[in-house]
């Protein structure tokens, strides 16, 4: 799962994002990283990722592959850090499996290899693609998130979606950061 | 023929300033009603404004510390802006103010369009998109408070130039 913190907590927040968007690098390492330490530990939040790779980015789809693999074996936390934390590394030539065979270890990488095996575009940084171009069962992941973002709708990346009390509240884009959101959230649970 | 005229300017005067009045309310409307299915209260209002503060805040323009006060004070300050207009007082000053207040959001509007921030407006309320339909919205409300500025203090001068004591101010509309 591509979750964060406990399904009980009173606040949902859905992230919209595409891991080769800067801007949405900059919201998780300026924003996410707090939420996720304060109110998804105490609680507060459930944060969902949602997948949403852009087509004018190349290495994007590529990039929820891994994300979503790693997410089948409960390491989706680790290669979400990963893949933003190097973003600006891995974007020039798509070369991100070294990064999160580093953030994994041995033993987590070979399970994820071998489930995006097959699903990747031929890099020369990707190692794990194979030369075959079936449908990929970790793009179907993907595509559920990408047609939950179409019904918000998600016009760029980030996009927010934020539900309190079974109300979802109007989708926001953009970085916002953590005192301001902090403040947001606050609100709504002092409502 | 000078009579038709400027009553032809009165009329337009009035319907821009009755206009910039309504979508000034509007905006401050959108900003503060709830913004899910929830009755109106202090606490709708809270959110709507924190809400309103994350919008702001996404232009990346002022400190953490200046955005949430900013957020607080310009929904109210643009309903006290409309009602302002609606009423007719001192216009000429109440167009300066708005044209003013339209010139910065319009700047500040422009500038995040060219830094290519995908965020949303937050000129009615969440969910639209800045983009050039949004400029054009603006440009446009930009110049219709220009031109209402303008036309007040014309009327004014106009007024004062005829006045028998022209040297007052005249305590009416405009």
């Amino acid at each position: 799962m591509k979750t964060f913190g406990v399904k009980s907590a009173p606040i949902t927040m859905e992230v919209f994002s595409d891991y080769q968007c800067p801007a949405c690098r900059g919201f998780f390492e300026n924003t996410l990283r707090y939420l996720i330490n304060d109110y998804v530990a105490s609680g507060k939040v459930y944060l969902i990722h949602r997948d949403f790779p852009l087509p004018m980015h190349s290495y994007s789809m590529d990039a929820a592959r891994w994300a979503n693999a790693a997410a089948r074996i409960g390491r989706f936390e680790t290669v979400d850090a990963a893949l933003f934390d190097n973003q600006d590394k891995w974007t020039k030539d798509g070369s991100m499996e070294q990064y999160i065979a580093a953030a994994l270890g041995p033993a987590d990488f070979k399970r994820v290899q071998k489930l995006v095996a097959g699903c990747l575009t031929q890099t020369p940084g990707n190692t794990a693609a194979a030369q075959t171009n079936h449908t990929c069962e970790l793009d179907t992941f993907i595509q559920q998130d990408v047609a939950l973002g179409k019904q918000v709708p998600v016009n760029s990346t980030p996009t927010i979606v934020i539900t309190y009390k079974g109300q979802r509240y109007p989708p926001m884009s953009g970085i916002f950061t953590w005192p301001i959101m902090k403040q947001y959230l606050d609100s709504l649970m002092s409502q | 023929m000078p009579d038709s005229k400027s009553n032809i300017g009165k009329i337009l005067l009035t319907i821009g300033r009755i206009a910039l009045a309504v979508i000034f309310i509007v905006a401050a409307y959108a900003k503060l009603k709830p913004q899910a299915p929830v009755p109106w209260s202090m606490g709708s209002m809270r959110v709507s404004l924190s809400m309103f503060a994350m919008q702001v805040d996404s232009y990346q323009l002022l400190p953490p510390a200046i955005v949430s006060p900013a957020a607080h004070f310009l929904p109210p300050f643009e309903l006290f802006i409309g009602l302002w207009l609606l009423s007719g007082i001192a216009l000429r000053y109440a167009a300066l103010v708005t044209s003013l207040l339209l010139t910065v959001f319009f700047a500040v509007m422009v500038r995040s369009y060219f830094l290519g921030l995908e965020i949303n407006c937050g000129c009615f309320g969440p969910g639209e998109r800045l983009g050039p339909m949004t400029l054009l919205r603006d440009g446009s409300l930009l110049a219709l408070a220009i031109a209402v500025t303008i036309g007040a203090f014309l009327l004014n001068r106009r007024r004062n130039a005829t006045s028998p004591a022209n040297t007052t101010e005249a305590p009416s509309l405009g």
